[in-house]
C-alpha cells in the first residue's frame, strides 16, 4: 500500500516536472520572453507579486482573498442549495417530474452565456457573480445528489427500521453515509466549476482577484504577468483539491479499502 | 391498517403457559403494481409462540412468509385479524442485571436477521451493534460488553474494528445474529437466514446457531423454506401453503437437545412431513 502511494507520488512529480521540462525548453528555443517567458521568470515574478504591493494599491494576497473568499461563498450556496434541491426530488414524485423537466435546460446553456446574462440583469457585482455561479453548478449537484437518494438501499432503512431506530439515528447512519459518494462527486464538479466562473466573471468585470488581475495585465500586453496569475491560480487551486478535497474523500471512503486490524 | 399491539400476558390455550407472540386470522393484501387487482397475500393466518419457543414457518419461496415477520416487526400494516406481542416478562432466572435498562411489562424488545446481513458497510462491526444499541436506548456504558460478549458468542471475538467488506458473507451473517442478540431480545425473528450461504458453511452456521440459543434464550420464529433445518432448529413447525399462504398444519419436534441433524428421528419426521409438504402443494396444482 505504502510503496504504492509512493510510485503514484512519484509519477505524478515526475508528469509536472516533465511538463515544466518541455516549457522551459520552449521559453529557450522560441527565445523572447514577450511570448513565451520561461518557468523560473515566472515562478521569480510571482513571488515578486506576492513581496510588493501591485498596481493601483493592492497587494497579491489581496487579491487571492477576494477571488477564494467569492468561490467560497458560490460553492457553498451551489452546494447547499443543489443538495436541497436534489433530496427534495428524491422524496417527492411530483416534485422530481417538476424539476426533470427544468434542469436539462440549465445543463444545456453554455457557461460563459451565463455569465454575461447574469453580469446584463445583475451589472458588475458580486451578485451577477453569484447567481451565474448558482446556475451554472446547482443543477449538476441537484442531479447528482438526486441520483444518490434514489440509490438509497431500501433494505438497509428497513433494517434500521424493524430496530426502531429514530429518523436522526437513520439519516446519521444510514441515509446520508450511503450519500457520501455522490456528494464528493458533486463537490468536486461544483468546486471545479465555481472557480472557472468565479475567474470568467473576474476577467469580464468584477473588480479586483485574480482574474481582474489577468485581465489588468491583459491591457497592458504583459505576458509575464498574465501567465504568472494564471500559474498562481492554478496552483491555488491545486492545493485546496488535493489538500483538502482528496484527503477528505479518503477519510470518508476507508471503509472501502480498509486494512483489517 | 392495523399495526401490532402489545397485549396484556395472555395464556394460550393447549399448554397455559405464556404466549410471546400470538397472531389471529391475520390477513393481508397487496395491490398490483400496476395499480390494478388486490390480492391476498396471507390469508386468515393464526398462530402462537410460546416465551422461549423455536418456532418455524416452513413454505415455498415467495408464499408471504417474510411478509409475516415483517408485520410481527411492526414495520408493515395488515387488513384484518390481529397480531399482539406480549410485553417484556421479568426474566427471573437470567443472569444478575443483565436486562439492565428495562423494565419489565415495558416494549418488547424483536431482533431481527434477514436472509441477507444488511449490515451498514461503512461502519465497523462494534459500530454496527452500537447501531442498534442506541436505536434501542440501550445505556452506552453497556454497550462495549454487549458488543464482546455477543461477538465471541457468534465466534467473532476480536473483529470489532473490521469493517463489513472485509469478513466473509458467514461470518457477516454472524455479525448480523450478534446484532440482533446484542439486544437482548425477547422475539427474535429470522428469515431465512443461511439460505445466502453455501451448504457446508450453512450447517456449521446451524450447528452454532442451535448451540447459542442455550446460552441466549429468546422467543424465536423462524422462517425458512428447507424441511430438514426447520426439523433440526424447532421444537413446532407450522407448514405453509401458497397462493395465499394459509397454514395447513402444525407438528411439534419431539426431540430432545443437544440434536444431531443424523439422529434417526429427526430423519424420520422429515422424511414425513417432506410427502405431506409437496403432497399438500400438489393437490393444490
Amino acid at each position: 500500500m505504502a510503496s504504492r502511494g509512493l510510485r503514484n507520488a512519484g509519477l505524478r512529480a515526475g508528469s509536472i516536472l516533465l511538463l515544466l521540462l518541455l516549457w522551459w525548453a520552449a521559453s529557450v528555443l522560441m527565445n523572447d520572453p514577450d511570448v513565451l517567458p520561461g518557468p523560473i521568470v515566472i515562478g521569480r515574478t510571482i513571488a515578486g507579486d506576492l513581496a510588493s504591493v501591485g498596481p493601483e494599491g493592492h497587494s497579491a494576497y489581496f487579491h487571492v482573498g477576494i477571488t477564494l473568499a467569492r468561490i467560497f461563498v458560490a460553492f457553498a450556496a451551489a452546494m447547499l442549495a443543489g443538495t436541497g434541491i436534489g433530496l427534495a426530488m428524491g422524496l417527492s414524485v411530483a416534485f422530481e417530474r417538476a424539476l426533470m423537466a427544468l434542469i436539462p435546460l440549465l445543463l444545456t446553456m453554455p457557461t460563459i452565456l451565463m455569465v454575461f446574462l447574469a453580469v446584463m440583469w445583475f451589472g458588475f457585482s458580486e451578485t451577477g457573480g453569484l447567481v451565474a455561479v448558482m446556475a451554472v453548478v446547482t443543477p449538476y449537484v441537484a442531479v447528482n445528489i438526486f441520483e444518490g437518494a434514489k440509490a438509497t438501499d431500501r433494505s438497509l432503512v428497513e433494517m434500521g427500521m424493524t430496530f426502531k431506530a429514530n429518523r436522526s439515528l437513520l439519516l446519521r447512519k444510514v441515509y446520508v453515509p450511503q450519500l457520501m459518494p455522490y456528494i464528493f462527486s458533486a463537490v468536486r464538479y461544483a468546486f471545479a466549476m465555481t472557480w472557472k466562473i468565479v475567474a470568467l466573471a473576474e476577467t469580464f468585470g468584477l473588480k479586483y482577484g485574480i482574474g481582474y488581475m489577468f485581465f489588468f495585465w491583459f491591457g497592458q500586453f504583459n505576458m509575464t504577468q498574465m501567465l504568472a496569475w494564471i500559474v498562481l491560480f492554478i496552483v491555488l487551486m491545486l492545493v485546496i483539491e488535493h489538500g483538502i478535497f482528496a484527503p477528505l474523500e479518503r477519510r470518508a471512503f476507508a471503509w472501502r479499502v480498509s486494512p483489517v486490524s | 391498517m392495523a399495526r401490532v399491539v402489545i397485549l396484556e400476558r395472555v395464556a394460550t390455550p393447549d399448554t397455559g403457559s405464556a404466549s410471546a407472540i400470538t397472531v389471529k386470522n391475520l390477513s393481508k393484501m397487496f395491490s398490483a403494481p400496476a395499480g390494478g387487482a388486490r390480492f391476498t397475500v396471507l390469508e386468515s393466518i393464526s398462530l402462537f409462540v410460546h416465551e422461549g419457543e423455536f418456532v418455524s414457518i416452513v413454505g415455498p419461496s415467495g408464499c408471504g412468509k417474510s411478509t409475516l415477520l415483517n408485520i410481527i416487526a411492526g414495520i408493515e400494516s395488515y387488513e384484518g385479524g390481529s397480531v399482539a406481542i406480549a410485553p417484556r416478562a421479568a426474566k427471573a432466572g437470567s443472569k444478575s442485571g443483565s436486562k439492565a435498562g428495562s423494565e419489565p411489562g415495558s416494549e418488547p424488545r424483536v431482533g431481527y436477521v434477514f436472509q441477507s446481513p444488511r449490515l451498514l458497510n461503512w461502519l465497523t462491526v462494534e459500530d454496527n451493534i452500537n447501531f442498534v444499541l442506541e436505536a434501542q436506548n440501550i445505556p452506552r456504558s453497556r454497550w462495549k460488553e454487549l458488543v464482546t460478549r455477543n461477538l465471541e458468542m457468534v465466534g467473532l471475538g476480536g473483529q470489532q474494528r473490521n469493517y463489513p467488506l472485509n469478513l466473509s458473507g458467514g461470518m457477516q451473517q454472524r455479525v448480523a445474529i450478534a446484532r440482533a442478540l446484542a439486544i437482548e431480545p425477547d422475539i427474535l425473528l429470522m428469515d431465512e437466514p443461511f439460505s445466502h450461504l453455501d451448504a457446508i458453511t450453512a450447517r456449521k452456521m446451524r450447528f452454532d446457531l442451535s448451540d447459542i440459543l442455550t446460552q441466549a434464550k429468546p422467543t424465536i420464529l423462524y422462517v425458512t423454506h428447507d424441511l430438514a433445518e426447520a426439523v433440526f432448529l424447532s421444537d413446532r413447525i407450522y407448514m405453509m401453503d401458497t397462493k395465499p399462504a394459509r397454514i395447513f398444519k402444525e407438528v411439534r419436534v419431539g426431540v430432545s437437545r443437544p440434536r444431531a441433524p443424523e439422529d434417526s428421528k429427526i430423519l424420520d419426521l422429515e422424511k414425513i412431513l417432506v410427502r405431506e409438504f409437496f403432497g399438500a402443494l400438489e393437490t393444490k396444482t
